[in-house]
């Protein structure tokens, strides 16, 4: 024994060493760069951009859209190059995370909208676009102060819509079966009692891989809430997520669940495969991302079997039976070293040519207010745009991305499996909360700024 | 009779006296050196690194404080009930390994092909083997279909998307994997017994069960419990691949399937907290000391007889 | 090799031969549903998984091949190789320290260092990856490289040590007589008789190095440099519509090691089992 002692204390001694040379004590999570513009952007160094993005997955079109944006951008500035990396849904944060740690050679991140350009603020990873670009530029963007704003700035900017979220709906498969569209949620229940009596799903959706759960609660969430403000309130402690405005709409998606809305895989089938069965004419109905949402129909048999409306009301809360607005954004990384020559790139995205290129070739609502919208004439289009621009906050966007991995994630598959009340689900997500605030010890104070700029 | 070799005298150069041994550590140093210095770096530093980090928060010194926000984290106590319940899937693996090991060592006929087979999965990486198996358990997956065929409909579970199940249905996929691995390291050992013994035990008119409880069992306590070892060493420390896999990183359905592995590459990548991952880190590398320590007694044993002392 | 006769009789027999088919059946399974699901459509994976492919089409092969699998796999054989060189000759110097001279706290250093086996990867992952960050090292192959090696030593060089003590003292003594410096002795003496362990040892941990996912997963954030696991791992998400893709990468990253596997297969097997069967 006394061997194995002093052998472990000779290899903690070098090790200790080995470390006490090793600089420093790991990365500073907290320091955020100071934005020092490298290079005005007319200057004629070559400069390589480099950006990491999402979005062809639920706006189909986005891929072929920024390819020739960038090949515009690189014939009109030929001392830039811009290198694109489409990341996975599930890698898209953890890889910024590793990025961030790593300071590796980034100048333009993709973030969703709300939370999820906010924490990576806070976090000291964004270097605000409103210290880039002017402010009557930023006005334009669609959702920038709802969603990215915060003590006065704008973190990121804006790109395209996401009416979050268009529920589709299959007329003809329902007037087989002797229904119409449902007009609220006793008859969306009515409806799942019918046609599951006849082994039809009524509508189709995946747990499995989490996200559809945050859809869910905003969706079913938001029409008992006056505004973005209560959640934040719970948030930071001075209401609580048992509260009955915050906590009822559990029940609510319990009731689907006892009604056998659902399709029976829901816990075993990821977001989009779920989809498919919409599509394959197997469900009634199916929730889709805003930008898709065209394609959907358009694949399901056109506007003439397809219908797009909100999620079934089941209040009357000034939110219940709307579609909500979140943007999309993009946002220059606090350790790029080109930053102007990133806030240019965006800026030129938002021209007029690649708006209309975009809403050319995705079908979808670009996040900028100068865009012509006397053009579309598609029925489900202008539906939807029209929800696009009306600022009802998506309320996944309010709360923390941990919240929502970790209670709304969670307990929507619980209680779509059946094990979990609603009543449950909501104690947990109040408890979840109530954790979180200890493991994330800016949590409290970052929220109550937030809330303050709202 | 087994191939452990005796080592007298070894390493001593003939004229070998009482000052050799100083010379040989010199010596010794230069040959261990390279291999040393890569592992300092590897674990040691590292190790010493997720020590000092665990006591910080955001480059300053906070004492025991992330200490105590993972330990008092319910979360983290369901990672550690996982792991555990895991660990309950290393008796089957060794009854299942046994079991195939005696049962292919008496068979003559195949017995390559059939060793080759049963092998296989141990070395399809735990990625594909993650992707493959997730797509054939899903609810309406190929699993159930072939049981609702032939009409086992009541056995067609919802394998990765019932939370109570989940957790098992990742410890079935890993026992799959691993058992191939028992099967062989078993079947070395039964076949290098003397076949004597159990020829006498077939005259006195021994059975099949008695044969193998009474001779094989006896004489394979020790690779049974290496076995044993290791395996409880994987349910641990290398699970992360499969969860990751098969649940999309989520730990699902709930938090039903989250492993301690799973936790801290969260708390550090998803949740932007270092601190408290270095924190559980140390906990869980506490925890794997224990066996550390029964791996190293295990192979303190047989190392000292082959390396001789 | 002492095999246990067969006395059981017949019944016996085919009891053994139930129980060894389907133990093989199931490990043959995925294999099977994944060979045949590359071959199909998505349709006809989702309704029949299980028959043969009834129009056998390459479509999901080229789909999977165009994806970047070929760049994949560059950079696993880089990294494997680069790997297992190094472990090979590190481990092989050091197993050779370890066989040769007696030092004292011999064992009990050899005991520690086979007994890092058991870290869990995720506890070094979060220092190392920031000790690679302040190098500006993220991304490349040489960290990750250096960390294979590292993560391999323990085992190679148990094993290898372990190896280089059986060999009979006479013949190295009969060396040193001669007047060989101990370098020589080991390069015309022990490394040519070690040709079966290393052989083995070459083989699992090309395995090892192959196969290893959260590491590379971590270290090679630039898609260029991602191996052929990490590459495969986020196809499920990508093509998570389309599984005769998803099955024809998996199939695609499972070829090499099957035919590593068919042609050595003892190595496989001996190597693996060497660390336990001598635990008795």
């Amino acid at each position: 024994m006394r061997r194995t002692i002093r052998a472990t204390a000779l290899l903690g001694v070098a090790a200790l060493a080995l470390a006490a040379c090793s600089s420093g004590s790991g990365t500073d999570t907290a320091s955020s760069a100071a934005p020092t513009a490298s290079a005005s952007p007319t200057s004629t160094e070559p400069v390589t951009l480099t950006m990491s993005w999402w979005g062809d997955q639920e706006a189909p079109g986005a891929q072929k859209w920024l390819t020739a944006a960038i090949t515009a951008y690189q014939a009109a500035h030929p001392n830039i190059t811009i290198k694109e990396t489409l990341q996975t849904t599930d890698g898209l944060i953890p890889n910024f995370e590793a990025a961030a740690a790593a300071k590796t050679p980034l100048d333009i991140q993709y973030f969703w909208g709300g939370i999820y350009a906010q924490q990576p603020g806070w976090n000291g990873n964004i270097t605000p676009i409103s210290d880039l670009l002017p402010a009557d530029e930023i006005a334009h963007y669609t959702n920038a102060q709802m969603e990215d704003s915060y003590q006065g700035k704008v973190w990121v900017a804006p790109w395209y819509v996401n009416p979050s979220f268009p529920v589709l709906v299959n007329k003809d498969l329902l007037a087989k079966n002797g229904l119409t569209v449902p007009a609220n949620w006793a008859d969306f229940l009515k409806t799942c009692d019918t046609l599951s009596a006849k082994g039809i799903t009524t509508i189709a959706g995946g747990v499995k891989d989490g996200w559809f759960g945050g859809w869910l609660y905003s969706i079913l969430g938001a029409q008992s809430v006056s505004s973005q403000k209560q959640v934040l309130d719970a948030v930071v402690g001075n209401a609580k997520f048992t509260d009955p405005a915050l906590a009822d709409w559990w029940t609510r998606l319990q009731e689907s669940q006892q009604h056998k809305c659902w399709n029976n895989d829901i816990n075993s089938q990821e977001l989009y495969q779920a989809q498919q069965l919409f599509v394959d004419g197997k469900a009634a109905m199916t929730v889709t991302a805003g930008p898709d949402a065209p394609n959907f129909a358009t694949k399901a048999g056109g506007p003439s079997k397809i219908e797009v409306i909100a999620m079934p009301a089941w209040s009357d809360g000034p939110l219940a039976g709307k579609i909500a607005s979140s943007s999309q954004t993009l946002g220059v990384v606090s350790w790029s070293q080109h930053k102007a020559e990133a806030a240019a790139f965006l800026m030129f995205l938002h021209s007029a040519d690649q708006l209309q290129a975009w809403y050319d070739m995705t079908g979808s609502l670009p996040a900028d207010d100068r865009f012509d919208l006397t053009q579309v004439t598609d029925p489900i289009k202008k539906a939807l745009f029209s929800y696009g621009t009306d600022n009802v906050p998506y309320l996944e966007n309010f709360i923390p991305a941990q919240l929502d991995s970790d209670a709304v994630f969670k307990n929507v598959q619980l209680v779509l499996k059946g094990t979990e009340t609603g009543a449950q689900a909501a104690a947990d997500m109040q408890a979840q909360m109530e954790r979180l605030r200890t493991t994330d010890r800016n949590m409290v104070s970052n929220f109550t700024n937030w809330a303050s700029s709202q | 009779m087994t191939e452990v070799t005796t080592r007298t005298g070894r390493g001593n150069p003939p004229s070998a006296g009482r000052g050799r041994s100083q010379r040989g550590m010199w010596h010794a140093a230069l040959w261990i050196g390279p291999a040393m210095v890569v592992m300092l770096f590897v674990f040691a530093y590292a190790l010493v690194q997720l020590f000092t980090q665990s006591f910080k928060y955001q480059g300053e010194w906070t004492g025991w404080d992330n200490f105590r926000i993972v330990l008092t984290d319910p979360l983290f106590h369901t990672a550690l009930a996982h792991n555990c319940e895991l660990l309950l899937c290393v008796p089957v693996l060794i009854a299942l390994a046994l079991m195939l090991a005696i049962v292919l060592a008496e068979t003559i006929k195949g017995h390559t092909w059939f060793r080759g087979v049963l092998f296989f999965p141990y070395i399809l990486p735990v990625t594909v083997v993650g992707v493959v198996l997730g797509q054939l358990l899903t609810l309406n997956g190929a699993f159930n279909t072939a049981l609702r065929d032939v009409g086992l409909n009541v056995l067609a579970q919802d394998w990765l998307g019932d939370p109570a199940i989940a957790l098992w249905t990742m410890g079935g996929v890993i026992v799959w994997k691993e058992v191939g691995f028992g099967v062989v390291l078993f079947l070395a050992r039964i076949l290098s017994l003397p076949a004597e013994t159990y020829e006498a035990a077939s005259l006195d008119g021994a059975g099949f069960w008695r044969k193998h409880w009474s001779i094989t069992l006896p004489q394979m306590t020790g690779v049974i419990a290496f076995y044993a070892v290791t395996e409880a060493i994987v349910m641990v420390s290398w699970v992360f691949n499969y969860v990751y896999i098969m649940t999309n990183g989520q730990g699902g359905p709930g938090d039903s399937t989250v492993v301690t592995e799973l936790y801290i590459y969260r708390m550090a990548f998803a949740d932007h907290s270092i601190e408290l991952a270095a924190a559980a880190a140390v906990v869980l590398f506490a925890l794997t000391l224990v066996l550390v320590v029964a791996f190293f007694r295990l192979q303190r044993k047989s190392l000292l007889a082959v390396v001789g002392e | 090799m002492a095999k246990i006769s067969s006395t059981a009789g017949n019944v016996g027999s085919f009891g053994r031969y139930v129980i060894l088919v389907l133990f093989s059946i199931s490990a043959l399974i995925p294999g099977y549903i994944m060979l045949t699901g590359a071959l199909k459509t998505q349709e006809e994976f989702l309704s029949s998984p299980w028959s043969l492919p009834p129009h056998p089409t390459m479509t999901a092969f080229s789909t999977a091949i165009s994806a970047g699998l070929p760049g994949w796999f560059v950079n696993t054989l880089v990294i494997t190789a680069g790997s297992v060189a190094g472990v090979m000759v590190l481990a092989a110097l050091a197993g050779w320290g370890f066989a040769y001279w007696r030092f004292r706290g011999r064992e009990t250093l050899l005991g520690l260092i086979v007994s890092l086996m058991v870290v869990p990867p995720v506890v070094l992952l979060i220092p190392l990856f920031q000790f690679g960050a302040q190098l500006g090292w993220i991304s490349t192959f040489r960290i990750l490289i250096i960390i294979y090696v590292g993560l391999m030593l323990p085992f190679s060089i148990y094993l290898l040590a372990n190896f280089f003590s059986a060999i009979p003292n006479s013949l190295l003594e009969a060396a040193q007589i001669d007047g060989a410096s101990t370098v020589t002795i080991f390069r015309r003496i022990v490394l040519p008789l070690s040709g079966p362990p290393i052989a083995t040892l070459v083989v699992v941990n090309i395995l090892w190095a192959w196969n290893e996912l959260l590491l590379a997963l971590v270290f090679l954030q630039d898609p260029e440099k991602h191996t052929l696991m990490v590459g495969v791992a986020s196809f499920r998400g990508r093509y998570s519509l389309d599984v005769p893709t998803v099955m024809a990468g998996m199939t695609l990253v499972t070829v090499p090691l099957v035919i590593a596997y068919l042609f050595g297969q003892r190595y496989f097997i001996q190597g693996l089992t060497a660390g336990g069967v001598k635990g008795e």
